[in-house]
């Protein structure tokens, strides 16, 4: 027990002495062991030894938790057809949509459509747009992410045919997804490395360290940036809002070419993480 | 974040098995599998139930005490309360003493064809 020192040295107990070992060869070659509490307690003044500070528990080490890939029946079809699979998932924000077509959509770059009037670069975001429901669109490898407003009364699975047979056609069709133009356009990784990791040291990790938060760049591929969050954003109910009002504008005002920006951070592990699925009025605020 | 209620795990060992049996972690805390069936040497199947009745903040299956332990595929079909069953199935990993496997997935967000 930590302290017991005290209770010995000043209590009236006779202090019980340590027990007698026989020799053994280990314990012969060693120094006697230091009894001070017990000559102290036989009337010497002595300074008592320092107290020892109570031991914290010994603190496990951090355990490394793997992720393993979800097994879908999709994951394991290998057949490839010239008639061109479109799938449609509804995401938890249930005002975006991800198409997932069997073959690639606009490989090894990304590209973000924030509104209708930016897609003179794409026939295919044009088309896509001509959905009147139709808000904001990302095309990333063979996967077409939209988001519709939420004024429409159509479900998604009337919206998802309209545009699955816009993208069908137009994939069948041959034409490009986006101009020579806008893919010139395209800074090199090193300049958008560069100037994205000015903005998170200058503009973003100093505006969340109040939160004990950081961001990191993990890994930029043609215009698409991953990042992962730390501290305190890794596991908090608010980081969806940081990533797209905070992260997202920073990113894209300082390299308007930038297409996908994915955020990579596992917000639910941790031993006790306080991620929460967001409240409904944060989701409407984080999707502004 | 749903109440998990119980679980039932179904896991097939690859090239690497392991000797003692496995446990969960839900939230930290360290349980063992009840129901336990099967085995876990090479390219045995192991199936077992746990049941946290607790939020699930997070759910691992603990590595081994020693050596690897190659995990094929695991298969969990959760409980929540007030829900239907789902099933996940995860593709392969190797687990070693200092590292577990994340076990906790929402369920799958309905996919349909356009």
């Amino acid at each position: 027990m930590a302290f017991s020192w005290v209770n010995t040295v000043f209590s009236n107990k006779k202090p019980v002495p340590p027990p007698v070992l026989a020799p053994t060869p280990e314990r012969e070659n060693k120094p006697p062991p230091q009894e001070s509490f017990i000559k102290l307690s036989s009337g010497s003044m002595a300074e008592p030894p320092p107290p020892t500070q109570p031991s914290a528990p010994p603190k496990e080490p951090e355990r490394r938790i793997i992720n393993p890939p979800v097994l879908t029946d999709e994951s394991e079809q290998s057949s490839w057809s010239d008639e061109i699979t479109i799938k449609a998932r509804v995401e938890k924000d249930p005002l975006t949509c991800t198409f997932l077509v069997d073959r690639p959509v606009f490989e090894g770059h990304s590209a973000w459509f924030p509104t209708s009037d930016s897609d003179s670069e794409s026939p295919l975001a044009q088309s896509i747009f001509e959905v009147k429901e139709v808000c904001s669109l990302l095309f990333l490898d063979s996967t077409i992410s939209v988001t519709r407003s939420g004024s429409s009364e159509r479900k998604w699975e009337e919206i998802a045919k309209d545009i699955g047979s816009k993208v069908r056609s137009h994939l069948k069709s041959g034409a490009s997804v986006i101009s020579d133009e806008f893919l010139t356009r395209i800074p090199t990784e090193e300049e958008m490395r560069e100037k994205i990791q000015f903005v998170i040291d200058d503009e973003i990790n100093p505006g969340i360290a109040a939160h004990s938060g950081n961001i990191t760049l993990e890994n930029l591929t043609g215009n698409t940036v991953t990042i992962s969050m730390g501290g305190g954003c890794q596991g908090c109910a608010a980081s969806t809002i940081t990533l797209r009002e905070g992260i997202h504008k920073a990113f894209r005002d300082a390299v308007p070419e930038i297409g996908a920006i994915l955020d990579e951070t596992d917000h639910t592990a941790g031993t006790n993480p306080f991620f929460k699925e967001l409240p409904e009025e944060l989701k409407a605020h984080a999707q502004g | 974040m749903p109440k998990v209620d119980s679980f039932q795990i179904k896991i097939k060992t690859g090239q690497n098995g392991r000797a003692t049996p496995p446990v969960f972690k839900i939230n930290g805390f360290e349980l063992p599998f009840e129901d336990s069936e099967g085995g876990l040497g090479s390219g045995e199947t192991f199936t077992g139930k746990g049941s946290p009745q607790s939020m699930a903040h997070s759910l691992h299956l603990v590595g081994p005490g020693e050596g690897e332990w190659d995990t094929e595929e695991t298969t969990i079909t959760y409980q929540c309360s007030g829900e239907e069953p789902y099933t996940v199935r995860l593709g392969s990993v190797t687990l070693d003493s200092d590292s577990d496997m994340n076990i906790w997935h929402e369920r799958p967000l309905p996919v349909f064809d356009v």
